[in-house]
Order: structure tokens, then C-alpha cells, then sequence
């Protein structure tokens, strides 16, 4: 199991349980995380599960993903420098606690 | 396992009349089945269409040999996978972010939209369908395309003689003669403005496509034109219809939504109830299995998006129109790699812009006869007349 926390953007927190390999994105819909909708299931295609990646986890969660950068310019909110697709950060033991800010919208 | 039972009652004209009540069957008793009608695998449970979506190493969209390639005069991003689908998907994307919407177009949309509001009057009784539900979204389409020049009745033209063309399984050669000569009219117009796009940069499709540093092929820029014209005009016009069905028909949800400004929630619950693309096929790669039977490699599977956005392992009462709902997660758009490339436009034109706009101008508009409105599709759906009484 790997802790992850979605902190929506009015600052509610949501904890939950994550299965090593899954997604931050799957993870979130798996638990009902409202923030992110995830709509093409992770094929980098909708830019609906757009987070923001606390910036004591930049280095941990690693760099974007080939082609992340075009999709996330088509992300309903800001795009800033923490800014990945959900969909793309797999779960591994090194990311227990990890925690991720939502946008205010993600379509 | 065994192979999916075979339904030898349901034909296309059942299908394209009232499919709901046939799919609520279908989902309840044989979720996965082959209808002889169709020549196809339906699958009818959420869970099942979205894995089929989700898997494209397993449930392929390239196949060449569908109507698609004489309708369209090209093998097009639709019928792809890997890595040359995202090559020409992400050669138009970034026309249809929402920061390009906000930053270039929601003005002009709003514009637009009040244009044609302007010409209906209080009092008439008008079929907004023909009216302003296509005219509207062919219009807001010329610009996202940057198809200076071509008048709504060519656009919804084009949009409906490419998707007769792609439809065109009995290979009837009249109807292959229609798509010809739109295609004919396509390639003339888009070839006019390439030279304008050229000189004149901007955040249209077709000027993104064509001033690319590494362009896609001009054969492939023309192909995803008629993709978005074959897919931007039917579908936001048939979401636009059934959203307005449903709030008339229902004026204390219709209250609740002015109250709440819940316009998306409405978009969301409209294309939900009566998905505008129904169905997408898919075929089979290797021999595998769903829900227990076996799928051989050479099967067309039809992922009925329509079945799954009302499927009661996901929905409370999936077959009303019901705008407040905790969770939404219709699969309207598709999934996967082919994902709709214009969601984000849809929602923000039909959703934020067009549907308000037309309750503010005509704040007591009534539905007299909701049973006048008639339904049709199979593929596609939505209602073909809509008789309003405006006030
Ligand atoms: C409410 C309106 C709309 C609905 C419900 C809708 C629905 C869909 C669906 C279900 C697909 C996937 C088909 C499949 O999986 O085989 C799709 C694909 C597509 N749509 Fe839309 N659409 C809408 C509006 C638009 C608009 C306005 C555009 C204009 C730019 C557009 C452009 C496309 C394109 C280009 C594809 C092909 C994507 C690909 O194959 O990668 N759509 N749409």
C-alpha cells in the first residue's frame, strides 16, 4: 500500500490507500477523489486529471512523460512547472505520502 | 469458454428507432451478445466498453477496409493506432484547448450565438433543431477550423453526406457519389485557404496544421478537416437538442439549473442520457474474452456507449434525465486513445455558451408537444425536430 493525499483546491484533504501500480489518477477515481475525472483512462488524450505535484515530491515523482507536455497544455486550469498528468504518475513504494494539489477545473 | 449467444430478433431499424429498451434487456440477460442483424458483438455493460476502448494493443480502430476510407478519400486518424494516431491527433490538438477557446474564441462564440438568437422572435412557435441547434454549431465550427468563406448549409452538408459516406456498409455506389462530389467541394475549399493560413497565423486547425514546423502530410491535414467536420456539427447539434428536451420537459430541474448556474451539469447529464455517437467498433486482435465468452481475433466488437451511460451498476435511474447527480461518469466522449478530441470544446460551446444564452434570451420557452419531437439513430442520435414555442 502507498499513502497518497489529493488536496483539492478549496484545501480539502482526502487520504487514501493506493495498490502499488496503479496510477494517482486511477487511485483517485478507485476512491471516489472528486477533482479529478480522468475521462480517456490514462492514454494521455483528455487532459481531465491534471495535478499539481508538491513541491517536496518534484524529485520523487520524476519528469514528465513523452507527449505529457503537448497534452497538458490542454488542461482546463493553469499550467505551472508541478504541473503532470495524473494519469501518468505510476505508484511505487518510494512514493508513499505523496501528496498532489487539484485544479480549481479539469474540463 | 463459450462463444457469446447469438440475438437473431434485433435488427438496425429496431435499433435506430428506441435502442434503450432493447439495451436495458440486453444489459439485464446477455450483456455480451452477437447480433446477427448487425454482424456484430455488442457490448453493453460500462465496464466492458471501456476496457475495449482502453485496450487498443487488443481492440484495434485500424481498419482500412470500413466505408470510412472511399467517404473520407483517406485512411484517417480514426481508424489508427500507436504512434501515427497521436502523430495526427496532436498535429490539430492544441486548436481545441480550452486556453485557446477562452483566449481566442469565447467572444465570437457568444457572438455567433446571439446572432442567430437574434433572428427568432417571442411569440413563434420555431423548430430551433433547424433553426439554431445546427446552423450555430457549423458556424462556431468555420472558426475553430479556419474555414473562412464556407456558408452553415455547406458545412452541415459535408458533416452529413461524410457521415452517410462512413456509413455506407451496403457499398451503394449512389451514395459513394454524394461523398465524392462533397469531397471534391472539401479539397477545393481547404486548398483555397492554405495560401491565407500561410500569411496569416493563427489559432484555427487548419492554419496550426499547415504552419507546423514538421507538418503531418497535406493528404492527412485534409483527412482530419473532414473528421472534425464529419464530428464538430451532429454531435454538439444533437447534445444541444436533447439538453433543451430535457430541461423543458422537466421545468423544476430546468428552475434548479438557472438557480444553481448548472448549465455543465446539464451538458453533462444531456450527452449522458442520449449519448450523440451511440456506438464505436473495434476489431478484435487476438482471441480473448469478455464477460465470460469468448471473443475470436477477427470479430468486430460495437462498444455501445449509450447502453453504458445507463448502466445500472453506474447509474440510479440511467434512464431519466436527471441533472443533479453526485457522480457522472458517462462515456459520451469515448476513452482511450480516441478519446474525443473536441470534448473540451463541446462543453465549453454547448455547455457554457449556447444553452445559457438561449434560456436568457427566451426565459418562458415552452415544449407544447414534447411528443412531437421524434428520435432516430443508431450510430448516431438525437432528436430530428425540435418545435419550441418562444418566450
Ligand atoms: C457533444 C459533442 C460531441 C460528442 C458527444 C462527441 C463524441 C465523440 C466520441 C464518442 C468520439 C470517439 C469515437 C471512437 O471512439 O471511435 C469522438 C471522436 C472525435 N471527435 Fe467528438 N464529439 C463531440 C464533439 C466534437 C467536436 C465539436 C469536435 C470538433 C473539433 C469533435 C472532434 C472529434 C475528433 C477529431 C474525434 C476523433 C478522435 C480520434 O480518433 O483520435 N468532436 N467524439
Amino acid at each position: 500500500m502507498v499513502k497518497v493525499t489529493y488536496v483539492a483546491a478549496d484545501g480539502t484533504e482526502t487520504i487514501v490507500d493506493a495498490d502499488e501500480g496503479s496510477t494517482v489518477m486511477q487511485t483517485a477515481l478507485d476512491n471516489s477523489v472528486d477533482g479529478i475525472v480522468g475521462e480517456c483512462g490514462g492514454a494521455m488524450m483528455c487532459a481531465t486529471c491534471h495535478c499539481y505535484v508538491d513541491d517536496a515530491w518534484s524529485d520523487k515523482t520524476g519528469p514528465r512523460q513523452d507527449g505529457e507536455d503537448d497534452m497538458l497544455e490542454c488542461a482546463a486550469d493553469a499550467v505551472k512547472p508541478s504541473s503532470r498528468l495524473s494519469c501518468q504518475i505510476k505508484l511505487t513504494d518510494a512514493l508513499d505520502g505523496l501528496v498532489v494539489h487539484l485544479p480549481q477545473d479539469q474540463v | 469458454m463459450p462463444l457469446a449467444p447469438v440475438n437473431t430478433d434485433v435488427g438496425m431499424n429496431q435499433l435506430t428507432r428506441d435502442p434503450y429498451p432493447i439495451y436495458r434487456r440486453m444489459r439485464r440477460d446477455t450483456p455480451v451478445v452477437r447480433v446477427e442483424g448487425v454482424k456484430r458483438t455488442f457490448l453493453t455493460k460500462a465496464a466492458h466498453t471501456k476496457r475495449v476502448k482502453d485496450t487498443p494493443e487488443l481492440f484495434s480502430s485500424n481498419d482500412p477496409n470500413t466505408p470510412m476510407q472511399p467517404a473520407f478519400r483517406a485512411h484517417t486518424l480514426m481508424r489508427k493506432d500507436g504512434d501515427e494516431h497521436r502523430r495526427e491527433r496532436m498535429a490539430m490538438q492544441m486548436a481545441y484547448t480550452p486556453k485557446v477557446i477562452k483566449a481566442n474564441w469565447a467572444q465570437i462564440y457568444r457572438d455567433i450565438t446571439d446572432e442567430y438568437l437574434s433572428r427568432l422572435k417571442k411569440g413563434d412557435t420555431v423548430d430551433l433543431f433547424r433553426e439554431i441547434c445546427g446552423p450555430v454549431s457549423a458556424r462556431i465550427l468555420v472558426h475553430i477550423l479556419g474555414l473562412d468563406g464556407a456558408t452553415d448549409e455547406q458545412m452541415m452538408r459535408w458533416s452529413q453526406e461524410l457521415i452517410d459516406g462512413a456509413g455506407n456498409f451496403g457499398w451503394d455506389p449512389e451514395l459513394f457519389r454524394i461523398t465524392e462530389r462533397a469531397n471534391d467541394e472539401m479539397d477545393a475549399h481547404f486548398g483555397s485557404l492554405i495560401d491565407h493560413h500561410k500569411a496569416n497565423p493563427n489559432a484555427s486547425a487548419l492554419s496550426l496544421m499547415v504552419n507546423a514546423e514538421n507538418p503531418i502530410p497535406d493528404s492527412q491535414i485534409y483527412a482530419n478537416m473532414k473528421i472534425a467536420i464529419g464530428g464538430g456539427i451532429n454531435e454538439p447539434r444533437d447534445a444541444m437538442a436533447t439538453i433543451i428536451y430535457g430541461l423543458l420537459t422537466s421545468p423544476e430541474q430546468l428552475e434548479e439549473v438557472r438557480r444553481q448556474e448548472a448549465w455543465g451539469m446539464a451538458f453533462e447529464e444531456g450527452v449522458r442520457w442520449v449519448a450523440p455517437i451511440q456506438a464505436s467498433s473495434r476489431l478484435v486482435l487476438e482471441d480473448t474474452e469478455i464477460g465470460g465468452f469468448d471473443i475470436p481475433k477477427g470479430d468486430t466488437v460495437m462498444t455501445i456507449q449509450a447502453s453504458a451511460n445507463r448502466d445500472e451498476d453506474l447509474f440510479e435511474d440511467g434512464e431519466n434525465f436527471v441533472v443533479f447527480r453526485d457522480k457522472n461518469p458517462h462515456q459520451a466522449f469515448g476513452s482511450g486513445p480516441h478519446h474525443c478530441a473536441g470534448a473540451h470544446i463541446a462543453r465549453r460551446t454547448v455547455g457554457e455558451i449556447m444553452i445559457p444564452a438561449l434560456f436568457d434570451r427566451f426565459p418562458n420557452m415552452r415544449l407544447p408537444d414534447p411528443d412531437a419531437v421524434r428520435w432516430r439513430g443508431f450510430g448516431f442520435r438525437g432528436p430530428v425536430n425540435l418545435p419550441v414555442s418562444l418566450n
